[in-house]
Order: C-alpha cells, then structure tokens, then sequence
C-alpha cells in the first residue's frame, strides 16, 4: 500500500506504477478543465484599459459544477461576487494549477522510469492541496453525499462507478496519512 | 430642511460601523482533519480552536472564521479558496 513518511524534516511518498498513471490521469483531466496554457486567452476584451493591464473585463461564473465548486462565488450577491471573480479568479486558477503541474512533474519521472518509486522531499502543502482539489473534482461527478461510503458497497462491480469511487475513497485515504504525519 | 432630506437618503447601513465576516459552509467532502490543518495554517489558531470551528461547520452547518475589513475578508477568502474550502464573506449581521 502507498503511503506518505516523515523523512528528517521532509516527507516522501511510495507510489506503485499503476498508482502514479492514475494520479497523473486525474491531474490531466483537471488541469484540461482548468484550461492549461496562457490563461488571458480564455478571456476576449475590448476594454482598453483592461487589455493594457491583462485584466479580463469580465469572467463568466463557470458553468461546469467543478469548476464551480473549486472557483466558487465569495459574495452572495451575484454582482459583487462577479466583480470579486473578475479581479481574483486568475490567480486562484493559477495557483491550482501550478500545484497540479508541481505533483504531475513529480509523478512523470516514476512513470518515465517505468517502475513506481518514492517521491523524495516532496511540498506537502501543495500535495495537500492538489489532492484535495482532485477528490473535489472526483466529489462533484460522483456526486458524493453523507450517504455515498453505503451507496459505493452496494453497487455491483461492473458499475463503471465503481472504480471512480475507489479512486475517490484512495485520495481520501493518501490525504489523511498525509495530515497525520503533519497535525 | 434640504440638507435633512439629503441626510435621509444615505443608506444607514454605511453609517453603522459593522465588520465584515468571513463564512465556511460545510461539505461532504473536505476532511474534518483537512479543514483543521487549514484553520491553523491560515489563521494561527490552537489546535483546539481549529478543531471547535472545524466542529461548528460541520454540525452547523457553517461558521464565522474571521471579521474585519472588506478587504482583509476578501483575502481571507481567497485563501481558503486556494486550499479548497467553500467560504464567502458578507456584513456582519448583528449590530
């Protein structure tokens, strides 16, 4: 079984191959979703000012219920929250989306290699926080509830759900031995 | 007479100096142990403390985490954002 150490000061985690492809396979899917590359390209303006100072004129509350949930309004009111959006989503997309290249750059060098292995002296912070946004993505789609560890034991194992649930209940388990080597 | 009239069109909720708050919303998703380790990351509280606020959300429903200025809430939830807990922030409503 995977697990995080504590190493001196750092931490390392033990991944087998297979382990590593599924974890870089989630990462792809997010960051897709986030839109990789230059992230000004998502955004026409024809705000002048705007444009000199690279600031979207406007960005749409996403769509996609992912999104929504990792990119989330900060106001109730729906014109203060898109205004708060319009000056702030591109940093928070960024930043999760260097934490989910960070964790994917690790994770290529396993797979490169063709064998599992451990990842030494990993951020724990960022792996934290790339985990967690990908069992939010996985939450969302599977739409997880209080009830969902009853709902996952009792469907049959040809439900194409089931994996996606075991994936999701894996991270879960990862992102604790990470905290309890940390809290 | 015309100076009152004026007065009476200011709108006295930005005459009253109410902080702001910023609120966590619970999920069925984010660890319990998850939302501690954020609590104490980002607002430096005791491990007992993270864990009561972390209780409040979770049996609550939500819980008021910080207060201050629009600004300093405006942070405070883009950093929980950042470490992926749904958080907003408003007026405080009692006065």
């Amino acid at each position: 079984m995977s697990s995080f150490e504590k190493v001196g000061d750092g931490y390392s985690l033990d991944l087998t191959l297979d382990e590593a492809h599924i974890l870089i396979n989630l990462v792809e899917q997010l960051l897709e979703l986030l839109g990789e590359g230059d992230f000004f390209h998502h955004y026409d303006s024809s705000d002048p000012l705007a444009q000199l100072l690279a600031m979207p004129s406007e960005i749409v509350t996403p769509d996609d219920p992912v999104l929504l949930r990792l990119l989330p309004n900060a106001y109730a009111d729906p014109e203060a929250a898109s205004d708060f959006r319009r000056y702030t989503e591109p940093q928070l997309r960024g930043s999760k989306q260097r934490n989910l290249r960070l964790i994917r750059e690790e994770l290529t060098i396993l797979v490169d290699e063709n064998h599992g292995g451990v990842i030494e002296e990993l951020d724990a912070d960022i792996w934290l926080k790339a985990l967690n946004d990908l069992r939010i993505a996985l939450s969302v789609r599977l739409e997880i509830n209080e009830n969902s560890f009853d709902k996952f034991e009792l469907l049959p194992d040809e439900d194409p759900q089931k994996p996606v649930y075991a994936v999701y209940f894996w991270l879960g388990w990862l992102q604790e031995n990470l905290l309890g080597l940390l809290l | 007479m015309a100076k009152t009239a004026l007065k009476a069109e200011v709108d006295i909720s930005e005459l009253i100096d109410r902080p702001w708050i910023t609120i966590v919303w619970d999920d069925p998703v984010n660890l319990m142990s998850y939302v501690t380790h954020v609590f104490i990351k980002l607002f430096g509280f005791s491990k007992e403390r993270a864990h009561e606020l972390m209780m409040q959300v979770h049996n609550e429903g939500r819980a008021v985490v910080s207060s201050g200025t629009r600004e300093e809430m405006e942070r405070d939830v883009q950093r929980l954002h950042e470490n992926g807990l749904w958080a907003t922030l408003q007026r405080d409503d009692k006065i």
